[in-house]
Order: structure tokens, then C-alpha cells, then sequence
């Protein structure tokens, strides 16, 4: 009966990362369709997780030389401020143009190198403990 | 997914306080070193079209001469159809450079084939459908998404049966053929800019880690796996020490032939 009662939180709790991380995944998404109208196209595979308030999360993305990148971040908590901002392998910030709408934050990027950058997320303020996030990007 | 799954596996394990600073004006340099390896470790890989589009930016490459003649055949190894299938959505991306609807036609119900041989059809069945439908009418941004979203919904069935190794192998199939295509551009018209665009570091890291810890033993002793970990750590010296380090032609033709000789080693296995 333990581990039954054991199993059912766990499936119960994924299930409820997985509800949130999903529902940021849309605002994401929704940050991104304005450069889908701009010939951007937007990436399927996307990174997300959860984060405390004032906490920040690093992702790794290779970018290429010649192209443009729009980097669009949501959450699915109503009143958070979150950021991204984009680092080259040396830890300098290269973001060109950045956009920030209630839970949307975006970041354009133009490489001036091909290799690895580094999106940073960052939860500023939340009435959540955590914070559900989710990033996408559109290259073009 | 994965790298949503990770995410979400590691909550609360990665996280650092933020200078409140941030929320007004991002700092101009970070510590990356202060973020712990795990955390930044997970890379989203690109899809073919991400580097094609520079190729097509340098210069006009003849996409259609870079098409196979054969999508290659399969065998009832698990390891060989994955990394086919990877090399197969590849060959999506590159049909559409190309412009060929019956190709990507062709492509499209291959990978229908393929996903049918490793139990996730079902995934990747609408994907299928929608690939012919953009294909017809040429919508070729549209056919690319498609691609793109083939590959996640693919290897999102394979880590929802368990099958995560299997996935890395799709990705990796995919990375490879990419990746002889973008050399077989770059040797026929070298500038150091389009060589640049080798310098994958993070990627050929990522895809060596994940093979060396494949926890399927009998993936993990597969003879093409073992032959694409040696050719990751063949390639990693010849791809740029550094940002902006010049790759030069010869290590852009050993490296498409490396590539070259392993995709015709997944294709061909056993047939």
C-alpha cells in the first residue's frame, strides 16, 4: 500500500511539473509567432524547467554565423517578471534587441561567431515559490 | 521533451541567486563557470535547415546533386533503423533546400516506414500526412517545421516507451548526415567563413557523452555505435580549438569523408 500511495505522488507531481512547464511552452510559443510573420520558424524541440525567485538557470544553444535568432521565453505565473539573455562562450552578453510583454520576454540575437552561447534564465519576481518557464527559439 | 524532462528532473538541484540588477539591465559579462556543469550541459541539437540557410546565404549551393539516390535500407537492428531514421529526416531537410516535392514526398512516407519498425508510428503519422499535403503545394517553410517536428515527436514516443538511448541515436543520424552534407558544400567552394560553420564543440561533446553512458548494453556495444564514437572523437580535434579559430580545407575533407563513410555504413548495413 506504501508504494502505491509512493507511486501515485510521484506520477502525481511529474504530472503537475509537466501541466505547468507545458501551459509556459504555449506563452513561449506565443512569444515567438510575431517573427514567425517575419520569416522566422520556429524550433520544436524547446528547453524548460521551474526556478525560485531571483534564482537563474543556463542553457547551452549552438548558434551560427549568418543567422538571426530570436529567443522567447514564457511562464505560465501570472504576474512574474522573468528574462533571458544571451552569453557567448566567453560569458559576454551578445543580445542585439530584447522585448519584454507581462509573462513574454524575448531576445534577438545576430552571432558574430559559430559555436556555443548560453541562454540565461532568470525568474525576478513571482507569486510562486516556482516559477514554470519554458524557451524556444526561432532562427532564420 | 528530453530537454524539458531534464529541466524539469533538475529543479531545484541548479539553481544560484540572481543580482536583482538583472530585472533593469542584463550584466555585460557572466561567470560561466559559476553554473554548475550539469545544469548547462543539455544542448538543444539544430536541425539541419539551421546551417543550411547560411549555405544558402554564402552562397548557391546545387542541393539537388547533395540528394542520395537511395534513403538506404533497413535491418531488424534497433540501433541501425534509429540512426536511419535520423539520416532519413535529414534527407528531409536537405529536399527541401532542394525544392523536390516527390522527394520530400518519398522522405516523408520513408520515415512513416521507419517509425513503424521501432513502434512509434502513431507519432509521427499526421507529420506524414501534413508532409505530403505542404509538399504538394510547395509550402516549403511549412514542410521544414514538419521535419522538425517529425524528429521531436519521434524521439518523444521513444523516451515515452523507455527507448531514451534510441532517441539519442535519431538525433545523432541526423548530425551526421548533416554534417556531410554541410562538408560536401564547404570543400566544393571553401571560404573560411562557411568552415566556421563546423566549429560545433558543444555538440560533438554532447552527442559523445550521451553515447559513452547509453544504458542499453546491447545499444551500447553495437558495432555502428562504437564506429560513431570513434568518428566523434576523430572529429572533435578538427573542428576549431577556439571561437573563431580557422578550420582549414583539409580538415573539412576529412571530415566529410569520415561522415560520408559512416552514413554509408548505416544505410548499407546488412543489406
Amino acid at each position: 500500500m506504501k508504494k502505491i500511495l509512493i507511486s501515485l505522488l510521484l506520477i502525481l507531481l511529474v504530472g503537475t511539473a509537466f501541466a505547468y512547464v507545458d501551459d509556459a511552452l504555449s506563452f513561449a510559443y506565443e512569444a515567438a509567432s510575431p517573427y514567425v510573420k517575419k520569416g522566422f520558424s520556429v524550433r520544436e524541440d524547446a528547453w524548460g524547467g521551474d526556478l525560485g525567485v531571483k534564482d537563474q538557470q543556463a542553457v547551452q544553444a549552438q548558434l551560427f554565423k549568418g543567422n538571426e535568432y530570436w529567443f522567447c521565453l514564457g511562464t505560465d505565473v501570472k504576474g512574474a517578471i522573468i528574462s533571458v539573455n544571451i552569453y557567448d562562450a566567453k560569458g559576454n552578453l551578445v543580445n542585439v534587441e530584447s522585448s519584454r510583454a507581462g509573462r513574454l520576454s524575448s531576445v534577438r540575437v545576430e552571432p558574430q561567431r559559430t559555436g556555443t552561447y548560453y541562454a540565461i534564465v532568470t525568474v525576478h519576481k513571482s507569486s510562486q515559490e516556482r516559477t514554470g518557464w519554458a524557451l524556444v527559439y526561432a532562427y532564420k | 521533451m528530453l530537454n524539458i524532462l531534464n529541466a524539469v528532473v533538475a529543479m531545484g538541484f541548479f539553481s544560484f541567486a540572481a543580482n536583482p540588477l538583472h530585472a533593469q539591465k542584463p550584466p555585460e559579462t557572466v561567470d560561466l563557470s559559476s553554473f554548475p556543469g550539469q545544469s548547462i550541459d543539455d544542448v538543444l541539437v539544430p536541425v539541419p535547415s539551421e546551417v543550411f540557410i547560411v549555405l544558402d546565404k554564402l552562397g548557391n549551393p546545387n542541393w539537388r546533386s547533395e540528394l542520395r539516390g537511395s534513403l538506404g535500407h533497413q535491418t531488424g537492428n534497433r540501433a541501425q533503423v534509429a540512426l536511419l531514421l535520423g539520416t532519413v529526416i535529414a534527407e528531409g531537410f536537405v529536399a527541401v533546400e532542394a525544392e523536390d516535392s516527390e522527394q520530400v514526398k518519398d522522405i516523408g512516407r520513408r520515415v512513416l516506414t521507419l517509425s513503424k519498425a521501432i513502434n512509434v508510428e502513431k507519432a509521427v503519422l499526421e507529420r506524414s500526412k501534413s508532409i505530403t499535403e505542404k509538399a504538394d503545394v510547395k509550402d516549403w517553410i511549412a514542410v521544414r517545421k514538419e521535419f522538425d517536428g517529425a524528429l521531436q515527436d519521434v524521439k518523444g514516443a521513444m523516451q515515452e516507451l523507455g527507448d531514451d538511448d534510441l532517441a539519442q541515436l535519431v538525433s545523432v543520424g541526423g548530425w551526421i548526415r548533416g554534417t556531410e552534407v554541410l562538408t560536401s558544400i564547404i570543400r566544393k567552394n571553401y571560404t573560411t567563413d562557411s568552415a566556421e560553420l563546423l566549429h560545433q564543440p558543444a555538440l560533438v561533446h554532447f552527442f559523445s557523452k550521451k553515447l559513452d553512458t547509453l544504458s542499453n548494453k546491447r545499444l551500447a556495444d553495437d558495432d555502428l555505435v562504437e564506429r560513431i564514437r570513434k568518428l566523434l572523437s576523430a572529429i572533435a580535434p578538427l573542428i576549431g580549438d577556439g571561437e573563431g579559430a580557422v578550420i582549414p580545407q583539409e580538415n573539412v575533407t576529412r571530415i566529410h569523408k569520415m561522415t560520408r563513410d559512416t552514413v554509408a555504413a548505416i544505410t548499407s548495413k546488412g543489406a
